[in-house]
């Protein structure tokens, strides 16, 4: 009523005052609010956040609602990796995850512990997955993911350059690879290069070696106290350090990445680098015309490689179209959904009912990569794998430049564990 | 009719109408200027207030991010930053780059700012060549300086370098200290136009009739400068050091992408930390403590800086 006293002006404009006020105020609160909205008529609609981008997923999902009409995938997609797992993080906790989302090396004790995922192990297609796949996203006898691929790491070798040295069969040991770095060396060619942003491949097969002569145990024995990183891993990590004290390779690659490193190799100004099977179709297309191929990393009598289980596909626990979503993980697994998914990345497959015809150069890795005999210690982590790994990162580019040494490196780890566990 | 009303009215009751109106109405447009503040003030409430008391609180948990179950831990996650060596290490290198960074940036901005408010041929064009690298993003430069820092042979830098003089590649980024110095270098280099053209701002509106005097009394250029010209600069200094210091201390875009925190923890900064803590980790209970605890750092370095910086105002003009 106290708008009526005052003097028409006065009231004119503080009513329009007002007005644009409470515009503005409402503009801010939609602004912040956002919106959402699901649903459709006749049809049930399926959410999916993606690890894979649109060119991988899109003809994917294209071939499930084809084979599956009334139900209509809708995809987000986000970016591996901590944009993806934070995105995932705050959806979980505001309970507006997607029905059927990813699950991987660095959510998968959050999100088995959490109940976040459901029960896949009576699944019809869970039969039709590697024993390295289940093995991975297993946890107290229940299935909590499905995936469907494995990625191999070893040395990539530019045939070309080798040849110049002489060298046409791969080292079969550590001294042998050594002894083709210096070759390399005093031949003006650069022998080697790995990027020192994450445990490396050559390293990770090297433990892998250990792991083996443990039976597969090393990780449990380390967690549960029997064994530690100063008794496992400072013989692969003295090894491995050889290479930097030789000077087959540069302790410069402290501060590369792995795009860096990609990079001086489709140039051609490294004879060998340490990679993935994934880095392989980007290489072949910046550099058609060099002949590669992947070598088993040389232990001190035997090979390995290095590899890990990729995502898998995890449904929701609280998923309202729990039936709809089991379809879609279903077709994801079939021999039609993978079929379509290898086209798009060429990646090593691994369902049984379904064989990938592979790039040649990956040859060398597919039986050992597909029976899952591979390495990766932040996927074997049973626990505080991210903090790990960060952890591990950080010495290991400390041990590069020379700072450290490689029992001072275990240790560190040792005892980063026992102040995580504390 | 409202007028014969009031002066049908005795004047003891008029006298007392009129405050109580003026008040009213004074009451009544101030009500409706505040609720201009209402957008600002949901948008602090919801992006900054809310968050933050939500941090304070997460503080004393062990909340991992993802489940809502979780349990009050006390003092623990606080006891944790300070027995954590990475965190010790973070921490050094954001305040020693957030030091550096100040101090260098002045040293070089004002220098810089005379030379652009001296009239010679193409001074437009230099002011903007100067401010240049204040538009981008930082993200992208760090990704631009990381080409150029290369410690490989081949790396931009080190081929000028070997072409010159002959010498084998450096280790730019690859040596802690080399890492620490060229992350320093790059934000030196990407902040002092900005920070110049600040100081010029300031000494263009310093009266020219000082500096007559000034010189008309047989002041020498350096002496103009050191009493007149720096003490009428110390505002902008106050702003300059403002935006460096906090700039500097919450820190992140550069060193993430020219360096990744490394290599080992050498370019590591709390910011990084607390991401690291929170996302990757999942322990967003001592990301929380470590940025609640960040916070009243950040404060206690700005207001001492402000009052270093009120101090040297009061003195100087």
């Amino acid at each position: 009523m106290s708008l009526f006293r005052t003097s028409p002006s006065n009231r004119s404009r503080l009513v329009s005052r007002t007005a644009i006020a409470l515009g503005a105020s409402l503009v801010a609160v939609a602004a912040l609010a956002g919106c959402s909205s699901a649903g459709g008529s006749g049809t049930t609609t399926v959410s999916f956040y993606s690890w894979d981008g649109t060119a991988t997923m899109k003809p994917v999902i294209a071939g499930f609602e084809k084979a599956n009409p009334t139900i209509k995938i809708q995809a987000s997609y986000g970016t591996p990796v901590q944009g993806y797992i934070s995105t995932l993080q705050t959806r979980l906790n505001s309970g507006t995850a997607s029905d059927v989302f990813i699950i991987t090396a660095e959510n998968k004790q959050q999100l088995m512990d959490g109940g976040f995922v459901k029960d896949l192990s009576d699944e019809p297609f869970a039969s039709n997955l590697a024993t390295a796949a289940k093995d991975t996203y297993t946890k107290n006898g229940k299935l909590y993911g499905a995936a469907v691929a494995s990625w191999g790491g070893g040395i990539l070798a530019n045939e070309d350059l080798l040849a110049k040295v002489g060298v046409t069969t791969p080292p079969t040991n550590w001294a042998d690879f050594i002894s083709l770095c210096t070759k390399l060396k005093d031949a003006g060619i650069t022998p080697f290069y790995e990027p020192a942003d994450g445990i490396s491949v050559s390293l990770a097969a090297l433990l892998g070696i250990e792991n083996q002569k443990l039976n597969g145990q090393m990780d449990a024995k380390i967690f549960d106290g029997s064994s530690s990183f100063a008794k496992t891993w400072t013989g692969p990590i003295t090894t491995w350090s050889e290479l930097f004290s030789s000077g087959a390779e540069s302790r410069s690659v402290a501060g590369l990445t792995g795009d860096q490193v990609t990079t001086e190799f489709e140039k051609g100004n490294v004879a060998m680098i340490g990679t993935g099977s994934w880095a392989l179709g980007g290489i072949q297309a910046a550099a058609p015309s060099l002949k590669l191929d992947f070598l088993a990393v040389p232990g001190v009598s035997s090979t390995y490689w290095a590899g890990a289980v990729s995502p898998g596909y995890a449904i929701n626990a609280k998923s309202k179209n729990t039936s709809a979503a089991e379809k879609f993980v279903s077709y994801l697994q079939s021999s039609a959904g993978v079929a379509l998914y290898q086209k798009a990345t060429a990646s090593i497959t691994t369902t049984k009912d379904f064989t990938p015809t592979l790039d040649p150069a990956l040859s060398t890795m597919t039986a050992a990569v597909r029976s899952g005999d591979f390495y990766l210690p932040q996927v074997s982590w049973p626990t505080h794998s991210a903090e790990l790994n960060t952890e591990a990162t950080s010495q290991l580019q400390e041990l590069i430049q020379g700072k450290t040494t490689p029992s001072a490196v275990a240790a560190d780890l040792d005892a980063k564990l026992k102040s995580l566990a504390g | 009719m409202a007028f014969e009303t009031v002066a049908a009215m005795p004047q003891s009751r008029l006298a007392l109408r009129r405050p109580q109106r003026g008040r009213l109405r004074r009451w009544r447009e101030e009500a409706g200027a505040s609720l201009f503040l209402v957008p600002v003030l949901i948008v602090f409430v919801v992006l900054f207030a809310i968050p933050m008391s939500q941090s304070v609180y997460y503080s004393f948990t062990n909340f991992n991010g993802y489940s809502n179950d979780f349990a009050n831990v006390g003092l623990r996650n606080y006891a944790l930053i300070f027995t954590d060596p990475t965190l010790a290490s973070a921490l050094g290198f954001t305040i020693t780059y957030a030091i550096a960074l100040t101090v260098l940036v002045t040293l070089f901005a004002i220098p810089l700012a005379l030379i652009l408010n001296r009239k010679f041929f193409g001074r437009n064009f230099v002011r903007s060549v100067y401010f240049f690298p204040a538009i981008p993003s930082v993200a992208i430069l760090g990704l631009v300086w990381g080409f150029i820092l290369n410690p490989l042979g081949d790396g931009v830098l080190n081929t000028v370098i070997h072409a010159l003089t002959g010498l084998g590649p450096v280790p730019w980024l690859a040596d802690s200290t080399l890492a620490q110095l060229s992350t320093i270098a790059v934000a030196v280099w990407t902040l002092t136009g900005w920070h110049a053209l600040l100081y010029l701002a300031y000494l263009q509106s310093i009266p020219s009739d000082f500096l007559e005097a000034a010189t008309i009394d047989g002041a020498s250029r350096l002496q103009i400068f050191r009493f007149i010209t720096l003490p009428l600069l110390t505002p902008a200094m106050t702003v300059s050091w403002l935006l460096l210091m906090t700039n500097g201390l919450k820190v992140y875009d550069l060193p993430i992408t020219l360096t990744r925190g490394g290599p080992g923890f050498a370019t590591t900064t709390i910011t990084q930390a607390i991401i690291q803590d929170g996302i990757a980790s999942a322990a967003v209970g001592q990301a929380s403590a470590l940025a609640v605890l960040f916070l009243l750092v950040v404060g206690i370095v700005v207001l001492a800086q402000l009052g270093l910086s009120r101090l040297l105002e009061r003195k100087y003009t």
